[in-house]
């Protein structure tokens, strides 16, 4: 456990913490306060959003009164979070769950419990339940039910019920509340969260009962998980961090919890993480068959089929949580972290071009059909189709990758994955899991992406693939092109990007994903993956001492319990963007189980 | 007007009622949940409530449409005027009274003034006119009982 202090209105990233139960996420932050949280899935609008602005988002603050050190972390195994608190009276201990709607009875719609134990001498707590529905456009209004205070929004509502927490007392805005702890005392708070429905009002003995189970689940969860090796408890929480992030109901992988955290804190580089992303879909299923989780792979290849029939055979860059194609941007009339506007919902590169998404599919099907699970005669035909489309348009410029809002260009990573695409579907064909009938032009075609890539996409000049044709700038990404098998990671050239992509990007531990324009103001941080997978590619090149001491160091800029967001400052080892990020994760997993595999 | 004249009125008429409850609800006007309420009342878990307090919801369609056919043959009229105007008294009636007072006298899962939930997990009482459960549900409510009314006054006047 670590020991900080956080006295800002809006705290590090570096300090958030996630909790969830398969349908939505909250992000609690070291002082104590509850900063986020949609209702009724993660890609909803918020109850509680003072993350993006502390003084019109809510939020639900319970802390000491008095000056206090905090210190947490998971209960061993879960994804239920565990906070300390420490002042000079004595030392208390929260924990803070979204309850799973286990052990029968009549649950309510969402539960939050916060349950804060005395251990040691007093401590003084105070706290203040804001919700705000609607990403903070709706104040709502306050009333009690049964004696129970409720907030209550369009078609929401949130029952405030409190145990040995004091007497709630009701303002127009809030709900506050204190009380003193002393040694074995136990209070909790039990938020009761209803949408479209009445509210469930449930009594303290059901909600102890739901938070012990919600941690038992979750152990049985993580004890079904196959992980091993050096970085095994790092792969744990990676794998917990993104079953946070699995849509329970339809299997979709969000790419993070959050919309908006700055990639440059003031800067306008906020998106929305909150879909599911075709360029994640190969490192899912790699991480999900990895950790044997039989059920999450089986469901995502579904949802991903399913989502994507909409617009087959042409892939779309994400998908909305529930499959739904329309990703709308707009902006909230929200302050934003630490000023960063705006504060965007949705996402415009939902309609982009990107052409690697197809080798991710592809690789993704590759994976699920190796595995031994069958693909059927539909599916089969429909990922042949895709394998033509991208026969006819490798060729075109795309937007990449890293979705670049400028001009289109030939990037070279979109190229390699579409050599990856039709290399796939040449062994999907060859088992028989999808028709075979194109197979040549398959073959055909992406000979002529490796000549296209091998001449117009390798400087003499930096001995390295390029960012795109007939380029000089460099891009991490191009490392994707040796993880994936489209080139030999020691062979001549991947060897001298490895080392090219160090020198140009890297910054000490970390790597930029490209330095080059991309039509948005300001600088962001170095991309957390990128290093991940240089640590992964280092040890497929047989650069094994390399690639271990770089995934060591990667590890310890993790946050203080296991989280890391999309990026890094280099510079102050603050966490930047969204949070925590599926990416990231995915390729710690990644990177820590080839070397584990690598080392036996 | 026949009695199969009610009950196909009943019908239709509680899926027109039951799609304008869960129209407003998507519309963020109400979180009134008929079915949800009913099917509590049966049982605690979720999932059975809701498929069988759209059972129970559907036979109390039939059951009021059959109060209806008796009004209607009492005063020897009918029609979709006068079964709206039903629906309005009937509207007014489960808002103020049915739901408001006498569900929370049977449901064994709904809180009222008087209780807590100490036990069992209680459903938030829906208060009169059911504002608790937002302010336009009593409009909505209304609303979905007259066009009830009407449907099952427009079929017993056709049959």
């Amino acid at each position: 456990m670590e020991t900080r202090r956080n006295d800002g209105p809006y705290p590090p990233i570096r300090d958030l913490a996630a909790i969830g139960d398969g349908r939505t996420v909250a992000v609690v932050s070291l002082d104590g306060t509850v900063a986020w949280l949609p209702i009724p899935y993660v890609d909803s609008p918020t109850v509680f959003a003072s993350l993006l602005d502390t003084r019109h988002g809510g939020r639900f603050a319970l802390a000491p009164e008095d000056p206090f050190e905090a210190r947490r972390r998971y209960i061993p195994e879960t994804n239920v979070l565990e906070t300390t608190f420490v002042t000079d009276g004595g030392r208390a201990r929260i924990t803070d769950a979204l309850t799973l709607p286990t052990g029968g009875g009549l649950v309510p719609f969402r539960e939050l419990a916060r349950r804060v134990e005395g251990e040691k001498g007093a401590v003084r707590f105070r706290w203040s339940v804001e919700p705000r529905f609607g990403y903070g456009s709706d104040i709502g209004a306050m009333g009690r039910r049964s004696g129970i205070p409720v907030a209550t929004g369009r078609d929401q509502a949130v029952a405030i019920c409190s145990w040995d927490a004091g007497s709630p007392q009701l303002t127009p805005e809030a709900v506050t509340g204190a009380f003193e702890t002393a040694e074995g005392s136990t209070a909790l708070i039990a938020l009761s969260i209803a949408h479209q429905e009445p509210l469930v009002l449930p009594p303290r003995e059901d909600v102890e009962r739901r938070l012990d189970e919600t941690i038992a689940s979750w152990q049985r969860w993580a004890a079904a998980r196959e992980a091993t090796g050096p970085w095994r408890d790092q792969i744990l929480r990676s794998a917990l961090a993104l079953k946070l992030l699995v849509q329970a109901k339809s299997g979709a992988v969000a790419a993070a919890s959050t919309t908006s955290l700055p990639e440059e804190i003031g800067g306008e580089r906020n998106w929305d993480y909150r879909f599911s992303w075709l360029r994640d879909s190969a490192f899912v299923m790699g991480a999900m068959l990895e950790l044997a989780c039989k059920d999450e792979a089986e469901a995502f290849f579904w949802w991903l089929m399913h989502a994507s029939q909409i617009t087959h055979p042409r892939l779309q860059v994400l998908y909305r949580m529930d499959g739904g194609a329309d990703a709308p941007e707009r902006a909230l009339s929200l302050h934003g972290y630490r000023g960063s506007r705006p504060v965007r919902v949705g996402n415009a590169a939902a309609k982009q071009a990107q052409l690697d998404i197809y080798g991710d599919v592809m690789q993704m099907a590759w994976l699920y059909g190796d595995a031994g699970h069958p693909i059927d005669r539909e599916f089969g035909d429909r990922l042949a189709a895709v394998a033509d489309l991208v026969c006819d348009i490798w060729s075109r410029p795309d937007a990449g990758i890293w979705e670049v809002r400028g001009p289109e260009r030939h990037f070279t990573q979109s190229k390699m994955m579409c050599w990856v695409a039709l290399n796939r579907a040449g062994r999907l064909a060859s088992t028989a899991q999808i028709p075979s009938g194109n197979v040549e032009r398959w073959r055909s075609e992406a000979d002529a992406i490796r000549s296209f890539v091998e001449d117009r996409c390798w400087s003499e000049a930096k001995q390295s693939y390029t960012r795109s044709a007939d380029a000089e700038d460099l891009d991490a990404s191009v490392l994707l092109g040796a993880r994936f098998g489209y080139g030999d990671p020691a062979g001549t050239r991947f060897s001298r990007t490895i080392d090219a992509l160090r020198r140009e990007l890297g910054r000490g531990t970390f790597l930029y994903r490209y330095l080059g324009d991309d039509d948005l103001r300001g600088q962001e941080g170095s991309f957390l993956c990128c290093s991940f997978w240089l640590a992964e590619v280092l040890g497929l090149a047989g650069r094994r001492a390399e690639a271990v001491d770089l995934l060591n160091e990667l590890i310890a800029f993790e946050n203080d319990i296991g989280l890391y967001a999309e990026e890094i400052d280099p510079s102050t080892s603050a966490f930047l963007g969204n949070f925590p990020q599926a990416l990231t994760h995915l390729a710690l997993i990644s990177a820590a189980t080839s070397l584990t595999e690598g080392a036996s | 007007m026949t009695i199969w004249g009610a009950l196909a009125g009943g019908f239709v008429g509680t899926l027109v009622l039951t799609t304008m409850l869960r129209g407003a609800s998507e519309l963020r006007l109400t979180r009134i949940d008929l079915p949800f309420l009913l099917g509590t009342a049966l049982t605690s878990d979720r999932k059975r409530a809701k498929a069988l307090g759209y059972i129970a919801h559907f036979m109390f369609g039939f059951l009021f449409a059959l109060g209806y056919f008796a009004i209607f043959w009492a005063i020897g009229r009918s029609g979709w005027l006068l079964g709206a105007a039903l629906g309005l008294a009937h509207g007014a009636f489960a808002g103020t009274a049915l739901v408001n007072v006498l569900l929370p006298l049977v449901h064994p899962r709904m809180g009222d003034t008087m209780s807590a939930a100490d036990t069992v997990a209680l459903l938030e009482p829906p208060g009169f006119l059911m504002l608790n459960y937002g302010r336009r549900t009593p409009v909505v409510m209304l609303l979905a009982h007259i066009a009830y009314g009407a449907i099952v006054g427009g079929f017993i006047a056709w049959s």
